[in-house]
């Protein structure tokens, strides 16, 4: 351990770990994200049958990220994994616009549940380097995020696979839970 | 402390061991280990092993030519004679054999040589095709989709390209083309082996896949057991099924009939799990690969797919 990552855990809270909650569609990213932040390798990632989990020590915080298949046939076990969730991470394909009503309705399901209830979200937009990709605003619009007034919110343009914007989405969590 | 007392041992000790043995055998360390050791992969892994520490200028070289061959995939068709020629000829002369008295041994090595490179040159014929990506702009890439829902479905036509029915075989949507991902064009080609080649063994898995509780997605699934049979092949794991099912040089099938061996054994294991649900996956398929790296551990296994059928 170098000296600058100890001062750090003697400044912060150093016990303090972050169950996060990683949902959206199939084919969204969120395994590739969940290996982008554990730096594991994302050209073998396959689709997740049941559910992946891994622990990322960062800037102080244990982040234990759990990460759900995103389709059809999964989505209702998906509340079994609520419980105790600090942060809803929900990811987003911003270039699959067929099913964009789809993943608005999976995300106010979610957060009309009473375990989520006044849990963070973060959004990502990832997929930002297809073409025809909605930018974070305009997803932001389309899915009614500017409307949500019981929880902290946010919103990251991200390309998992590129590794582009996914630290800026973990900063915003970690941000918000050292004033707390 | 342990690493360098082996490492003493393997650098001052094994030349001094070897050299004993060939003055009292009269018989070098290759050709002690062919007639020796049975053959398969307790007889090839030897025969590797000694090859790969050899300090011989030559065998080094000859490891070197071999290497980039494989590498290069130009061990085919007649060529290969040629470089199984080039190899033993190579050793007979370094080692000083007489190829007239020792032929057994000339036969016996070209063998040796043709799995282990043989099967350095399969790591890097599947790691093309998977990282092919799976494209529905190519015909043949199409095609073989429909082959797929054909072989496993043979009683319902499809309704069109983008159906729910592709849920049925256990797609995650109405279009497979985002389900291979990392695994591309190697998990559909997986896949579709096991549906053909072992047509009963499919179904009868297929049709555990239907189970209300054991029930899983049959191809999510699959192109899963893809990312294992890839890794298990690429880390050398994989060495004791080929050494011992292959007669001649490996070919994509043989990896193709390896996956289908992991899938048929996979359900199997699944079903006697008892899963509470398809949320138990990733612990049950941990459980799994376990239990298949130690069963390649032992250089001795024997791997056959048995095709009784059984009902849950």
């Amino acid at each position: 351990m170098g000296l600058l990552s100890i001062l750090r855990k003697l400044t912060s809270n150093p016990d303090k770990e972050l169950r996060l909650l990683l949902l959206g569609l199939d084919n969204a990213g969120k395994t590739t994200i969940l290996k982008i932040l554990a730096s594991e390798e994302i050209t073998n990632i396959t689709p997740t049958a049941g559910f992946n989990i891994k622990s990322v020590v960062t800037d102080g915080f244990k982040l234990n990220v759990w990460d759900i298949g995103g389709q059809r046939k999964i989505r209702p076990y998906w509340k079994n994994y609520f419980e105790n969730t600090d942060v809803l991470i929900y990811v987003v394909d911003s270039a699959d616009k067929k099913r964009l009503e789809e993943t608005g309705i999976e995300l106010y399901e979610l957060l009309s549940d009473e375990k989520l209830k006044n849990v963070p979200l973060l959004v990502y937009a990832n997929k930002q380097d297809l073409p025809d990709s909605l930018t974070a605003a305009d997803l932001a619009e389309a899915l009614g995020l500017p409307s949500i007034k019981d929880r902290a919110w946010q919103i990251q343009a991200c390309t998992a696979s590129q590794s582009k914007g996914v630290r800026e989405g973990m900063e915003w969590i970690c941000k918000n839970f050292k004033f707390k | 402390m342990s690493f360098s007392i082996w490492w003493i041992f393997t650098y001052y000790f094994r030349p001094l061991i070897k050299w004993f043995l060939r003055k009292t055998t009269g018989l070098c360390e290759l050709q002690r280990i062919c007639y020796g050791t049975v053959s398969g992969a307790p007889r090839i892994n030897g025969v590797e092993h000694s090859l790969n520490s050899s300090r011989s200028k030559q065998i080094k070289q000859l490891v070197d030519h071999l290497n980039d061959i494989a590498e290069n995939r130009r061990f085919t068709g007649a060529n290969e004679r040629e470089i199984l020629k080039g190899a033993v000829s190579t050793v007979l002369i370094v080692k000083k054999i007489n190829p007239k008295i020792h032929y057994q041994f000339v036969s016996a090595f070209g063998k040796c040589v043709e799995q282990i490179w043989g099967y350095k040159q399969l790591i890097s014929e599947v790691e093309e095709l998977r990282q092919t990506l799976f494209d529905s702009d190519d015909f043949s890439h199409e095609r073989r989709l429909y082959d797929l829902w054909d072989s496993l479905m043979p009683d319902e036509k499809l309704e069109s390209r983008v159906t729910r029915q592709w849920q049925i075989i256990g797609f995650q949507g109405d279009d497979p083309k985002t389900d291979f991902r990392g695994m591309g064009l190697l998990g559909l080609e997986n896949l579709l082996y096991f549906s053909t080649e072992y047509k009963s063994s499919a179904h009868h898995v297929l049709s555990h896949s239907f189970h209300p509780t054991y029930g899983y997605c049959f191809a999510i699934v699959g192109i899963n057991l893809t990312s294992m049979a890839w890794s298990l092949l690429r880390d050398g794991s994989a060495k004791t099924y080929f050494y011992n099912t292959s007669k001649s040089l490996p070919t994509i099938r043989l990896f193709h009939s390896f996956y289908s061996y992991l899938f048929y054994e996979f359900d199997r294991f699944w079903v006697e799990s008892k899963p509470r649900d398809i949320m138990e996956f990733s612990n049950v398929k941990n459980k799994f690969e376990q239990k298949i790296r130690t069963l390649l551990q032992n250089p001795r296994t024997e791997f056959r797919i048995s095709l009784s059928v059984q009902n849950v």
